[in-house]
């Protein structure tokens, strides 16, 4: 089996546009989550959300615009971002396009073209849509882009799985490469979501954050005892992962090893999270890295900020890590990001692997008083420097009893 | 050529006055065929016309502008913004 490296990381968060900004902006729990005045037709709302400030004319050529969603303009950036990163930024260099493939996760995909096109059909009454619409909304639009922009022939993917949506498309390129099917693949994940009826939708679930006393960007507080749900975002991270021989052969920086990925599913209920799905995955994770538990320096959690799901992710990590959870520092990037559904696993994974580059570890921020349930080291408020992180993990849950489990070494 | 839709056409896709000369290939202004597609909605939608379909869409502005010009209305030609 061949080893996989990571040489590229792009992102493009509500905490920032580009790896730097927004990994600092986790370290100094700095929240993009904010207060907006959504028209919904039935009235005004404040609604949460991690809303990103983008301009694709500083991005994108306005043809190019014409047939791009905002969910495939999140992933080209941060695509952009990576494959310069990796050093492909201006061509293949030696890699074979045919054996460089891009695989993908999104939640909802096109979601506001989607909801455009119903606007005018229900709304303005339109007889037409826009020719572009099917290509607008698809969820593959944005692998297609992203393989056109790059010239990547390879195998493409697409995943949706929710909330693991794009850890899976990580996990499924890492085998691709590990058991030569590809030399290299752009994976990763975008969504772009805060349209009204997916903001209305989830309202609809009652697993909402309320505004919190401290400010509206203080209201998503995973793990703590007055959290009181989760807060959409919407944004993309982008990796390049090559053959470990390959990466090095052409002098890629190899930023690191992703050595284990594994994925479960609960089998039990379409909303309600189970820890035994989840710490399977974890321990299946570990296996496949050929790590024990004491490997593991740190942990980005799913931590969305339900009552439930915080709970089951600490019994989860409990049942998993026995005795070595005493040495393992958690911490859920969520409540400064929010949650970016489809493209979630992969802006956490990428802060993951930050943290294993830099020995910094991304607080939990607004963790002032635990749920006495969730009592492990989440690294509350402050961020925290590590001698030695030898290998971090990342865990993505989701609506649908879906687990995806990310595990990466140190170089 | 009509130059309302060539205005039109230039600020839709942020194209230089100086390049949209008649000869001038969609493709070397950076459009491919879907692009061109969309825009040929868009100018039904604005001026309230329909363009019969066509075996291939138009290659060049001229052409462009020789499929759209005679269905355009001729009192709303100077007033593209109306829709």
């Amino acid at each position: 089996m061949r080893r996989v490296a990571i040489t590229g990381l792009g992102i493009v968060s509500c905490v920032g546009l580009g790896r730097n900004t927004f990994f600092e902006s986790l370290l100094q729990a700095r929240s993009g989550i904010r207060s907006v005045d959504v028209r919904f037709p039935s009235g005004p709302e404040n609604v949460l959300m991690g809303s990103i400030d983008f301009n694709p004319d500083e991005h994108f050529a306005k043809a190019m615009l014409l047939t791009m969603d905002r969910v495939s303009q999140f992933a080209l950036v941060a695509a952009r971002e990576a494959m310069l990163q990796a050093g492909l930024g201006t061509g293949l260099t030696g890699l074979q396009p045919e054996r460089f493939g891009v695989s993908v996760g999104t939640g909802s995909g096109g979601a506001g073209s989607m909801e455009a096109a119903y606007a005018s059909l229900f709304e303005k009454k339109v007889a037409r849509l826009r020719p572009m619409t099917v290509v607008l909304a698809m969820h593959n639009a944005m692998a297609a882009h992203l393989s056109m922009a790059f010239g990547l022939k390879g195998p493409s993917s697409t995943v949706s799985n929710a909330c693991a949506s794009s850890a899976t498309a990580i996990g499924d390129a890492f085998r691709q490469i590990r058991h030569g099917y590809a030399d290299a693949m752009l994976v990763g994940g975008s969504d772009a979501l805060l349209n009204m009826g997916t903001i209305k939708a989830w309202q609809g679930m009652h697993t909402l954050a309320k505004p919190h006393a401290d400010g509206p960007q203080a209201s998503c507080r995973p793990f703590s005892s007055d959290r009181s749900g989760l807060v959409l975002s919407e944004g993309s991270a982008m990796l390049v992962l090559e053959d470990w021989d390959a990466a090095q052969r052409r002098g890629a920086n190899i930023l690191a090893e992703l050595a284990g990925y594994a994925s479960t599913t609960d089998a039990h209920h379409l909303t309600q999270p189970e820890a035994q799905g989840q710490a399977a995955a974890m321990s299946l994770a570990l296996r496949d890295a050929g790590l024990n538990t004491s490997d593991i320096g740190y942990l980005n959690a799913h931590g969305t900020a339900t009552d439930v799901g915080d709970v089951v992710e600490t019994n989860a990590i409990k049942l998993v890590f026995a005795d070595d959870v005493k040495q393992l520092a958690i911490s859920s990037t969520k409540a400064v990001h929010g949650h970016a559904m489809g493209a979630a696993g992969a802006i956490e994974f990428a802060a993951s692997v930050m943290s294993l580059q830099t020995g910094q570890l991304a607080p939990t921020a607004f963790l002032q008083t635990p749920d006495e349930r969730c009592d492990l080291d989440y690294i509350p408020l402050e961020a925290r420097r590590v001698q030695g992180l030898r290998a971090v993990m990342s865990n993505s849950f989701a609506f649908g009893g879906s687990n995806a489990v990310l595990v990466a070494k140190a170089v | 050529m009509n130059s309302d839709l060539i205005n039109l056409f230039g600020e839709t896709f942020g194209i230089p006055e100086e390049k949209l000369v008649p000869g001038a290939t969609l493709e070397s202004l950076g459009l491919d065929s879907l692009a061109v597609i969309e825009f040929l909605f868009q100018i039904e939608d604005q001026f309230n016309i329909q363009i019969p379909d066509q075996p291939s869409p138009p290659r060049t502005l001229e052409e462009m502008v020789q499929l759209v010009e005679p269905l355009m209305p001729k009192a709303q030609s100077s007033s593209p913004g109306a829709a």
